[in-house]
């Protein structure tokens, strides 16, 4: 009902702008106002508009400036961010500056040469010093910037030093899980065959035949495709695809469904389409996608037994590692780090702003970024305090809800989070990062549990 | 031909029209619609990010129980939205749109041609970008909504049905959507291409067509070479999808199995992708280069100051627009060193745009300014192409980028840049060639108010989202209060939503306008705005063939505006010229 009323309230005030410039139209014809399509009036309040704006427009963008620094990141807390600061810094009084300039030009010339009747514009298309200096000036600015810029990306993406510590995230819709490299220092080797129970795949001897087993256990209990087909309903594959919808009338078997529960017992909501009605949507065609799956990861698999059989010491680096599944971890100030990023189904980013740092997690590849955090998280937030920086104390109270909210001094810590649209829960993909001392983080890394233990 | 009036029928001249004037107007329409529709789903889901979790009747109106239960904007659909906003607006309105209505008005108009070269292949051109966009928009009354994976729909999101509910039949049709958009590009391309190569008027050399066309003509152009790379993406993406293909696809573990589908490279999507991706930047931003350049000489009554430089610097943005797509990909895991390439390239591109803002200035100075409603978007284009630009310095530094890669601060630079700075140029175009496509003016009070309510609204709305970005918000969030950080500064969202919706409202002054002013404008004289181009020698009554007898022939550049020896501040192409006279540049 309201929505329309409004829709009957912009009508009405449709025919009213076109009543009121029909009007003016006739008032016009009046005046003898024909011969030129726009009045001088008209284009003075214009010149003037366009004074008035430059003014609220810089006005505006220096009240942002000043009155929303303290909202800002604080400066780097890793050290190659320091280059990133400073080159942002070049970069951004370049911008301001030229922005400057320019608008004041545009506008101040909008104004100053607004129309006069009987005045005749200066005759000027061309002239070549004027426009060989604005390409040459732009270039030389440019090349500097470029060189600036290009250096600093090789030394952030090509360290010359060996990490001191590495570390892995393996990303999935929609959480982070961690795994450090361990005593040996190396992150052992790792496969998507082996997700599952098994959080990052770490592939070890152990880890490779448990996985097979759950594999082989999910396309077992039915058979092949074939044989099931004909175990459950007296006819082939193909004749039975044909006829699904004539099937779904006449069968009613609780012990096919039993049958689907083993192959799927791993997601729960495909078992509850099935009870209900297990040809709708083209289950089936899922059931076969999965038979498919995971007849395809247990080539995999055996595979790489294999080849765990001719080389086991590959898979022994694994075994140490420490996998943390929760959403909170820390790093140790002063050493490299080394982060690996893979990803389980589609891409995220793995975004640590703080540090200036950022990565792509690709499935099917493995990316990098090398970083040295500088300050602790206490440090850190002391810095914040010194460089004006604020955040939000929220008091909650039980269920949740924010009581009182006061701006105070300092910031909310280091954090990772997600940066690629990657679903309906991007926006809550986070790991709550601790940079500590490097014994309180040795002490920490020792309380984790290892990957397997012998 | 020659001016015949044939017997024309309402289908023949208003539907299947081989008219290049009424296929101009088919476009600008449906472009009109097409941008209605992709504004109103941005006030949709502003909604949301102003207001996280708040209940509007109005969201449940249009989204309806399953999207909007009890107003407030389900994540899935939000992530719609944001994809289909982002669609529309560039492929429908800033591609289909732009270039379809001013290359298919202006380029015989400005040439002295009596039409297209192929009045057949235009007219299915715009076919077929009628139904591709009918496809796209009904591709959002689907029960499990539309795509989702953002406009760039990269697999594996976009590629498997399990990652999203948008990832089903909403990106099949997507994919089939833009299929058909595609061609229809292509083939709008190839006409313009032809058209301007082979159909100019005695005496206009290359070096005498106004810079619309020459703009025009480049983007055809880069349609035609970087369209078909974008083609074979999606086509490889519905192999992917449907086939069990895995050129996208490699080592994915989703809904708790391993998929058999391996061997394949996310980023071989992005690559193809952004090989388009990049030179459509140009492909929306020249056109509204070309009206806007148009405009501010006609206006300023001075010519276009270094006319060749503007030529070469378009020639240098088309050129460089083909390889710099990988300033999109710093952060995928690509060779660093390739960073560094990407990086120089793109950087460069800042020196032709450079030349490009230091001449509409030399232009303008000293110029004796109509600030008609033109001239206003056209000056606000060159500010928002001069703001836009600046802050690609930032984007395209692969070690800034770093820090401010997909986040608010991204989509600030190219709303300014080539959202806000294209649809300057469109608006610019279209208050000044109404007169030439209507035989009517449209109300230039309306049109000061629009312009004015226009510009607050584009720097209110991306000039704090800057600072978002630069505090480290990302974009296509559905909310920003899971994290402490972002709530911090939520408090700016409210703010942009505002202004956003103001200007939303100050579109309907303009909608309101354009369809009145069609049949209620004050008449035109066939020159009002006293231009030099051919278009404004051709009676003002639609004629087909354009020009009643034999085509004008043409003795000058566009530009003569102001020369001394004139008594009048304008030199129409068709004057001779004076005995010893020099041709303008």
């Amino acid at each position: 009902m309201e929505v329309i009323l409004i829709i009957l309230a912009l009508i009405l005030a449709g025919v009213a702008v076109s009543k009121i410039l029909q009007a003016k139209e006739l008032v016009d014809g009046l005046k003898g106002d024909q011969a030129e399509p726009i009045t001088d009036a008209e284009m003075k309040t214009n010149a003037l508009g366009l004074v008035v704006y430059g003014a609220v427009l810089f006005a505006f963008l220096i009240a942002q400036i000043i009155g929303w620094e303290k909202y800002m990141l604080p400066s780097s807390a890793s050290v190659h961010g320091v280059e990133i600061d400073g080159l942002m810094d070049i970069t951004m009084i370049l911008i301001l500056s030229v922005f400057f300039v320019t608008h004041i030009l545009l506008f101040w010339f909008g104004f100053k040469f607004y129309y006069r009747k009987g005045r005749k514009a200066y005759w000027f298309p061309h002239n070549n010093a004027l426009e060989m200096a604005w390409t040459v000036v732009p270039a030389v600015v440019l090349i500097m910037l470029i060189s600036y810029g290009m250096s600093t990306w090789g030394s952030i993406m090509n360290p010359e030093d060996e990490p001191d510590l590495n570390i892995e995230f393996v990303s999935e819709q929609f959480k982070w899980t961690t795994r450090y490299a361990g005593d040996d220092g190396k992150l052992g080797q790792a496969s998507f065959a082996l997700y599952g129970s098994n959080a990052v795949g770490v592939a070890t001897e152990k880890a490779i035949i448990t996985r097979l087993e759950e594999c082989k256990k999910m396309i077992t209990d039915s058979g092949s495709l074939e044989e099931f087909y004909k175990k459950e309903f007296k006819v082939p594959h193909t004749a039975l695809r044909n006829s699904l919808k004539n099937y779904e009338s006449i069968n009613d078997k609780g012990d096919t469904l039993i049958m689907f529960k083993g192959l799927r017992a791993d997601s729960a909501v495909n078992e509850l389409l099935i009870a209900n009605d297990w040809n709708k949507d083209g289950i089936l065609d899922n059931v076969e996608a999965s038979l498919r799956n995971y007849k395809a990861n247990i080539i995999r698999l055996n595979r790489m037994l294999k080849d765990y059989i001719k080389y086991p010491a590959k898979y022994d680096a694994g075994k140490d590692d420490v996998v943390i599944n929760g959403n909170s971890i820390k790093l140790p100030k002063g050493k490299k780090i080394k982060l690996q990023f893979r990803s389980k189904d589609v891409i995220h980013s793995a975004y640590f702003p703080h540090f200036r740092a950022q990565m792509n997690a690709v499935p099917g590849m493995k990316t990098y970024f090398t970083f040295e955090p500088k300050e602790t998280s206490t440090e850190f937030n002391q810095k914040a305090i010194d460089e004006g920086r604020v955040y939000m104390k929220r008091i909650k109270d039980e269920e949740g809800n924010v009581i009182s909210a006061e701006e105070t001094l300092g910031s909310t810590g280091f954090i990772l989070y997600c940066n690629k649209i990657c679903g309906a829960s991007h926006y809550n993909m986070k790991v709550y990062i601790e940079v500590v001392e490097e014994e309180e983080f040795e002490d920490w890394l020792a309380d984790q549990a290892n990957f397997e233990v012998d | 031909m020659g001016g015949a009036h044939h017997h024309e029928t309402f289908i023949s001249k208003y539907i299947f029209s081989m008219d290049h004037k009424m296929i101009g107007k088919q476009f600008l329409i449906t472009a009109i619609i097409m941008a209605v529709l992709g504004m109103g789903m941005s006030i949709l889901f502003r909604m949301q990010l102003a207001w996280p979790g708040e209940g509007f009747a109005f969201l449940n109106f249009f989204l309806g129980d399953k999207w909007a239960p009890e107003g407030v904007l389900d994540p899935n659909m939000y992530l719609a939205l944001v994809t289909i906003h982002g669609t529309i607006i560039v492929f429908f309105v800033l591609t289909g749109g732009l270039s379809g209505t001013f290359s298919n008005v202006l380029i015989p108009y400005q040439l002295g041609a009596r039409d297209m070269a192929s009045g057949f292949m235009n007219m299915l051109s715009y076919w077929l970008f009628f139904v591709s966009s009918v496809i796209m928009v009904s591709s959002c009354f689907i029960e499990t909504g539309p795509a989702s994976g953002g406009w760039t729909v990269y697999p594996p999101l976009s590629a498997l049905e399990k990652a999203m509910p948008g990832s089903g039949l909403g990106m099949t049709l997507w994919l089939v959507s833009m299929t058909v958009f595609i061609a229809s590009s292509l083939i709008g391309s190839l006409n313009y291409i032809v058209t301007v190569l082979n159909l100019r008027t005695k005496g206009m050399t290359m070096i005498r067509m106004p810079l619309t066309i020459w703009c025009f003509f480049i983007t055809a152009v880069l349609g035609v070479l970087s369209f078909p790379v974008l083609l074979s993406a999606a086509l490889l993406l519905m192999f992917d999808r449907m086939l069990g293909t895995s050129f996208y696809l490699d080592s994915i573990y989703i809904g708790g199995e391993p998929l058999a589908q391996t061997g394949g490279s996310p980023i071989l999507y992005e690559h193809l992708f952004w090989f388009l991706g990049h030179p459509e930047v140009y492909i929306i931003l020249l056109p509204a280069l070309g009206l806007t350049s148009e405009v501010i000489s006609t206006n300023s009554r001075k010519p276009i100051f270094g006319y060749r430089a503007m030529i070469l610097s378009i020639l240098a943005i088309a050129f460089l627009s083909f390889i710099v797509w990988g300033h999109h990909m710093f952060l995928t895991g690509m060779s660093p060193f390739l960073g560094t390439v990407f990086t120089f390239t793109t950087l460069l591109i800042a020196i032709p745009s450079a030349v490009k803002v230091f001449n509409y200035l030399a232009t303008i100075w000293r110029g004796n300014i109509r600030l008609t409603p033109a001239m206003l978007f056209a000056m606000g284009m060159v500010s928002l192409f001069i703001s836009g630009g600046l802050t690609g310095l930032v984007l395209g530094d692969s070690a800034l980028d770093i820090n401010v890669h997909d986040t608010y601060f991204v989509v600030a630079h190219f709303h300014i840049v080539m959202g806000a700075g294209a649809i300057f140029g469109m608006f610019a175009g279209v208050y000044h060639w109404f007169p030439r496509m209507y035989g009517r003016l449209m109300y230039s009070k309306l049109g000061y108010t629009h312009f004015w309510v226009t510009f607050i609204g584009v720097y209110g709305v991306f000039m704090p989202m800057h600072f978002l970005g630069l505090a480290g918000v990302p974009r296509r969030y559905y909310s920003n209060l899971e994290f402490e950080m972002f709530a911090d500064v939520q408090f700016i969202n409210p703010i942009v939503t505002a202004f956003a919706i103001m200007a939303a409202i100050g579109q309907f002054l303009f909608i309101f306008n354009f369809f009145y002013s069609i049949f209620r404008g004050k008449k035109s004289s066939q020159n009002p705005w006293k231009s030099n181009s051919l278009e404004w020698t051709a009676p003002i009554e639609r004629i087909h063939g354009n020009w009643e007898g034999p085509l004008p022939t043409v003795h000058r550049w566009p530009y003569d505006y102001s020369k001394p020896g004139y008594e009048e501040d304008f030199v129409p192409q068709t004057v001779p010229l004076k005995e010893g006279e020099h041709d303008g540049h």
